[in-house]
């Protein structure tokens, strides 16, 4: 039985194949103007070097913030209920989750099968979002990966950035780089900010353990170690944690075939 | 008497000159720097070309953000006061008072007298804030001063689907690549901060005559969306960005 997930989001689309049960491939790309080739981009990438072909694919799940638009998909699901499904198939114990994405953050309480109980989002502002990300990694010139580890090196209470809103954060920072703080400070207050503001959301919706992080932030080792602290937990990382939404869309759709061919549901 | 009112904002100054219900003269500058110097700069030009010498002027109040901060002031009004006393002066039918700066906008209700009854302010989301515009027009390539009176002629086709000023940002480059007119696009713009700066005001009644400050006051875009969404026709005085200032010379006056 082969499956597929596809989540195209508003910075990154990622594709995933499963082969029954086992994560065949997947692919990580950037999000270009049309959502639907997006989505075909990011399937032929996952595709590029393994057995299967295109035709062999027998139900495909779309997710995301482009799904309705992905012309191949049999079914598109949201992304709340993909990133439960994906980060419950990494970390079966996990009951809270958060998904930082390019354009919002989610936290998301899930039962012990990956069903979701509970979730709050922020998509309405941009701060302690990737997009947020970017932009700071513009105005410091910084690349994106280094952020984290950069900030880092900075040890002790960082400078506090005040403004929440970016627009007014980046003049903020500009004043803080005229001033001669350390770059890696302001990363560290950045990094700071980000932590503090979805750690709100995260008490609002209720931590349960385990904690997981998926989406581009939680690549980010900066903000990842503050959140930790400021919640006394370890976050589960998935080893690829942009894919775990596409996983969850190729598991429902492996669910779905299921059921379409009137088989009972072989929950593993 | 003769006084005089400062008015610090997040990127400009203003002074203006008042001799009881007269303005003598008036200036606004761009700054960058400290608040006490601008405030100086600002001051010593309107001196200069009222021709008046500092010991003629009566009283100074400064008002604005780092008001404070302007120690050769006599009184140091809030901005939300100043504003409501100057645009009541200017329109004494006004109740409501919309006043948007660079950084932040502010919605100020007063009463028959001109007295401040109550406010709501946005200084923490640049969505309804002058920034936005300036960064939208420096997008579309075009003066600030221009970006008003073409959004007029829009015939509608675009709508932002957000009201953050980053994420729009995105949809705004979207919306240049797939060719949408700059009208229509300007006028989606418009519409997004006129939309945000309302719902801000859901929390105070808004009664007309409302009256529209500040530096966003002199885009005819935004004054028109503002109508659009609140349903009363917007008074604009002739210097918007001076309102502040002329507030706090007025106060300055009735402080004796």
């Amino acid at each position: 039985m082969v499956t597929c997930g596809i989540d195209v989001g508003s910075l990154s689309a990622e594709a995933v194949i499963f082969v029954d049960s086992e994560l065949k491939a997947y692919s990580l790309i950037r999000t270009g103007p049309d959502s639907a080739e997006t989505a075909t981009e990011a399937l032929e990438e996952a595709l590029r070097g393994t057995d299967v072909r295109r035709e062999d694919i027998e139900y495909t799940v779309a997710t995301g913030y482009g799904r309705v638009i992905v012309p191949f998909a049999d079914r598109n699901i949201t992304e709340i209920a993909c990133h439960a499904k994906g980060a419950h198939y990494f970390f079966p114990s996990v009951r809270t989750i958060l998904d930082m994405g390019g354009q919002d953050c989610k936290a998301i309480r899930c039962d012990g099968t990956g069903k979701v109980t509970k979730f709050l989002m922020n998509d309405k502002c941009a701060a302690g979002t990737g997009r947020a990300m970017e932009v700071m990694a513009g105005l410091l010139q910084v690349p994106l990966e280094e952020i984290g580890p950069r900030s880092l090196e900075f040890q002790g209470e960082p400078v506090k950035i005040s403004n929440i809103c970016v627009v007014f954060a980046k003049s903020e920072v500009l004043s803080l780089m005229r001033e001669g703080v350390p770059q890696s400070e302001i990363l560290a207050g950045l990094c700071e900010g980000v932590a503090d503001r979805v750690r709100g959301l995260i008490l609002r919706v209720g931590l349960e353990n385990d904690f997981a992080i998926s989406g581009g932030i939680s690549k980010n080792v900066g903000v990842v170690k503050r959140l930790e602290q400021k919640l006394g937990v370890k976050a589960l990382i998935a080893f690829e944690p942009q894919i775990v939404g596409a996983v969850g869309a190729a598991l429902f759709a492996k669910e779905l075939l299921h059921k379409k061919r009137g088989e009972p549901n072989p929950r593993s | 008497m003769i006084t005089a009112g400062i008015d610090i904002g997040h990127k400009s100054v203003s002074a203006l000159i008042l001799d009881e219900d007269r303005i003598i003269t008036h200036a606004a500058l761009v700054f960058s720097g400290g608040v006490e110097d601008a405030a100086k700069i600002a001051f010593d030009r309107v001196l200069e070309q009222s021709g008046l010498k500092r010991s003629e002027i009566d009283r100074v109040f400064a008002t604005g953000v780092g008001r404070e901060k302007v120690t050769f002031a006599d009184g140091h009004p809030t901005q939300m006061l100043s504003h409501v006393k100057a645009a009541h002066r200017l329109f004494p039918g006004a109740r409501t008072v919309i006043d948007m700066g660079a950084e932040g906008s502010r919605i100020l209700r007063c009463d028959a007298e001109g007295n401040l009854a109550e406010f709501v302010m946005n200084d923490k989301c640049a969505s309804g804030a002058g920034v936005f515009l300036e960064t939208v027009a420096g997008m579309m390539r075009m003066p600030i001063s221009e970006i008003g009176p073409l959004s007029l002629n829009s015939s509608n086709q675009v709508t932002l689907t957000t009201t953050c000023a980053v994420f729009a940002e995105s949809e705004i480059v979207a919306e240049i690549h797939r060719g949408s007119p700059k009208a229509d696009i300007l006028w989606a713009v418009h519409d997004a901060i006129a939309a945000k700066v309302v719902s801000a005001s859901k929390r105070i009644k808004v009664e007309p005559e409302i009256v529209f400050t500040g530096g966003v006051a002199r885009n005819r875009g935004v004054a028109e969306a503002l109508k659009k969404h609140l349903g009363f026709p917007i008074r604009i005085p002739e210097n918007p960005d001076i309102v502040g200032a002329m507030g706090a010379a007025i106060l300055a006056r009735n402080a004796a």
